[in-house]
């Protein structure tokens, strides 16, 4: 049970020190896999049990210091060189962490449900664990697992992805605490500061590059500089500004590289996943990472680490084909899945690369048929064809396992890197393996944008819904119903949106002809012709809601600071294509749309 | 009601004022709620809200609301008031014009900054709890509850904000409705 009278706060530090403390041991224990006598490794994780076991002492949660006894007094042993750190011993000490997690998630469950005095649940199999730790004797054989801790590690399977998901998020955001725990003497090299403040930082930032482009670009020093023939006291100022300038850039550089984070930390739980899914399969997969030094925004970490632990899985699941099948293909017994990530223009790349049976594409072709996503494969190129396995119910595996193919997958993969603007390609040959390539945008902080104007007003269009923009003819416009208007481009008939009438903006062109139609669409719905005067240009903005004290504003998805201080509203095209469907600005097809609230 | 005795809430809604005009009218504001004022400048107008919502500026990075009060208030506009002036004074006027950003506090409790456009700002009064009076029921103009009360100083009468109320996120949402249905109607 949890004590009544526990420090709420001290509680939720405890959580997340504990969580860094667990998170850098298993690191440790995974590299002592390949290092057995690193007894630097061996302490490391001995401290962080040792850690918890006191802090939860301090706190009262009995069973949680119970068991960091037993899985330290393990380490200790191996520390006194009693026992040797075998495969068993690495295996009974990656379950322990495994418990420890469970039982720090109990507690957090528990917090959040009853409050303090609320009863713990004892996780499965802890019991069974606690036997092993105690009777284990160092032999060489196989660890004396009872039938219930065997047992576990499939239930831990099962809760496996929210666990490590939740457990994800920790650990990235606290990934350099994690980094300080390991590294001992690191320890005044990070700080954890608050994210609210950061991103304050960084807007400081851009209005002070704004306010120095504003100087830099002043019409009395350029006027007074050629008037003087740069010489003299303007030249003086010119130069001084200059400078002031260079600095102001670094600075701005410097306070966007504060968001973002190394791909090590998801790299590394990945890690541990092979070694579990592998065995677990009976597969022997050498697992490579490179360039996990890469970094990454630090929102978009969280959102990558659930596609990557699946597409992890299915490489190992359906990719690398068992021992004896490799043998016979004449390949390598063991496996090799390897995973990197590297910056290229502008994007950053995160490849997973197995060396397995690769995609069949008249396999794949042949379900998508059956399932009714396509007619024939005729005319698709091999790429296309395999994307077809991103596309929802989809699952090529012959026999559903727990480890992968409940079809569930590969859609959700899609979306999550879809939702932070990413892509997925997929390249393969029978027979020698698959690559994914997870196409990244470097920030999410950034929204690349087009410049419109409409009369007086000014609005950003995100460039990743937008096709095209053209001056329409008079012969391709027609009218609907004497009030909706379309326009016919190659054949396509699109609603013709007028965006100043929906935004009630006065002084704005009138007449299509002389004005530009873009057309636009989210990729769900019907492509549509929004009607704007001109376009002014490309533009990087930061997005940044419009204030509480407005809140959610129809066919707005937000403000953005424009290059000479003022604020231009970012159009939500999906949103803007729904309220003039829903009857007002074409009354074509009101009944197809929500209405707008 | 000048006889009226200050209730001992009355006492409690004594402190500082910052104060500013609306036409002729001497509003307050408590000093505690106000963050900064910053001098007008262009405002970025949002389709699809109410009136009184002039739009959005940027405040150092920072995205804010601003709100026109006399708007809100349903008072003449200052640029129709100022119809036929002469252009000294209409350049005068704007001079003057200020936006006050306050921090106001969401339903969710969170203080947020807003702007209000205000004519001019007046001065920094001291009011005590005593000379602070409920406000009566006007036929018209000012709706009461936006209103602490109505301070007495310098033998003028300041009409006293609760500037969260004024701004408050559902009322806006009510008054756009209900502009929205007279719109359609």
């Amino acid at each position: 049970m949890l004590p009544t009278d526990v420090d709420l706060d001290l509680l939720k530090d405890f959580l997340v020190e504990s969580r860094d403390c667990i998170t850098g041991s298993e690191a440790a224990l995974l590299a002592l896999e390949h290092t057995p006598d690193d007894m630097e490794a061996v302490n490391t994780v001995f401290r962080a049990f040792h850690t918890v076991k006191g802090t939860s002492a301090f706190i009262g949660l009995a069973r949680m210091t119970a068991f960091a006894h037993e899985a330290e007094s393990l380490l200790s042993r191996v520390r006194d060189r009693e026992i040797a750190y075998t495969k068993a011993c690495a295996t009974l000490s990656l379950r322990s962490v495994d418990m420890l997690k469970a039982l720090l998630d109990a507690v957090e469950e528990t917090l959040r449900a009853d409050g303090p005095g609320g009863a713990l649940d004892r996780p499965d199999g802890y019991q069974a664990l606690i036997d092993a730790l105690v009777g284990y004797d160092g032999s060489a054989a196989a660890p004396a697992l009872p039938a219930a801790a065997a047992a576990a590690p499939a239930a831990d399977d099962e809760q496996g992805p929210q666990a490590e998901r939740r457990q994800g998020d920790r650990r990235q955001g606290d990934r350099r605490q994690g980094d300080r725990r390991q590294g001992g003497n690191e320890a005044d090299q990070f700080l954890r500061v608050r994210t609210d403040r950061l991103d304050r930082l960084i807007d400081m930032v851009g209005e002070l590059v704004i306010a120095q482009s504003m100087i830099s670009g002043d019409e009395r020093l350029a006027g007074a500089a050629r008037g003087q023939g740069a010489t003299g006291a303007h030249h003086e100022l010119t130069k001084k500004i200059t400078h002031a300038g260079k600095i102001v850039r670094e600075l701005q550089d410097l306070s966007m590289s504060m968001r973002m984070v190394p791909l090590k930390g998801t790299f590394q739980k990945l890690t541990r996943l092979v070694r579990d899914v592998a065995a677990k399969l009976g597969k022997d997969v050498e697992f490579v990472t490179e360039g996990e030094d890469t970094e990454i925004d630090r929102n978009m970490v969280d959102v990558v680490g659930d596609p990557l632990v699946h597409m992890v899985r299915n490489a190992i699941d359906h990719g690398v084909e068992g021992p004896e099948d490799r043998l016979r293909a004449g390949k390598a017994r063991q496996g090799r899945v390897k995973l990197s990530a590297y910056q290229a223009g502008g994007s950053v790349i995160v490849e997973l690369q197995d060396d397995g049976k690769g995609l069949h594409r008249d396999k794949i072709a042949r379900k998508a048929i059956e399932r009714g996503l396509i007619e024939s494969d005729r005319g698709m190129t091999d790429s296309e064809v395999f994307q077809l396995i991103f596309a929802p119910g989809f699952s090529t595996a012959e026999k559903i396992t727990d480890v992968s193919g409940r079809g569930v997958g590969m859609d959700v993969v899609k979306r999550n890197i879809e939702s932070v603007r990413g892509r997925v390609e997929i390249a393969s040959e029978p027979g020698k393996g698959t690559t994914f390539y997870v196409r990244l945008p470097l920030t999410l902080a950034v929204t690349d944008g087009m410049l419109v104007r409409v009369g007086a007003e000014r609005y950003v269009v995100p460039t990743t819904n937008i096709h095209m923009s053209f001056r329409p003819e008079r012969a391709m416009l027609q009218t609907v119903g004497g009030r909706g208007e379309v326009v016919t481009l190659r054949g396509e008939v699109m609603p013709v949106v007028r965006l100043h009438r929906l935004f009630n903006v006065a002084g704005a062109e009138e007449d299509p002809t002389q004005a530009l139609l873009m057309i636009v669409g989210d990729g769900h719905q019907r492509r549509t012709a929004l009607l704007v005067d001109e376009l002014l240009g490309q533009s990087q903005v930061v997005a940044k809601s419009l204030g509480d004290g407005i809140g959610a504003v129809g066919g707005i998805a937000g403000g953005a600071i424009l290059g000479d201080g003022r604020v231009g509203l970012i159009l939500d095209v999906g949103d803007i294509v729904a309220l003039a469907q829903s009857g007002e600005a074409t009354a074509e097809r009101p009944e197809t749309r929500r209405a707008v609230a | 009601m000048s006889t009226a005795t200050p209730t001992p809430a009355a006492q409690d809604r004594g402190g500082k004022f910052l104060t500013f005009y609306l036409a002729d009218e001497e509003y307050g504001v408590e000093i505690l709620k106000v963050q900064e004022i910053i001098g007008m400048q262009p405002i970025t107008r949002v389709p699809r809200t109410p009136a009184f919502i002039r739009g959005v500026i940027n405040l150092r990075g920072k995205v804010i609301p601003i709100m026109d009060l006399r708007e809100r208030f349903g008072m003449e506009s200052a640029e129709a008031a100022l119809q036929g002036a002469s252009e000294a004074d209409v350049q005068a006027a704007e001079a003057v014009r200020c936006i006050i950003v306050v921090q106001v506090v969401n339903p969710a409790g969170q203080a947020v900054p807003v702007g209000i456009v205000v004519d001019r700002v007046s001065e920094v009064s001291s009011i005590g709890g005593g000379e602070i009076e409920d406000a009566p029921s006007f036929g018209s103009g000012v709706r009461t509850e936006y209103l602490l009360g109505l301070g007495k100083a310098q033998g003028r009468v300041k009409l006293l904000l609760d500037i969260d109320r004024v701004l408050a996120a559902d009322e806006l949402e009510q008054l756009a409705e209900s502009e929205s249905v007279d719109a359609a109607a």
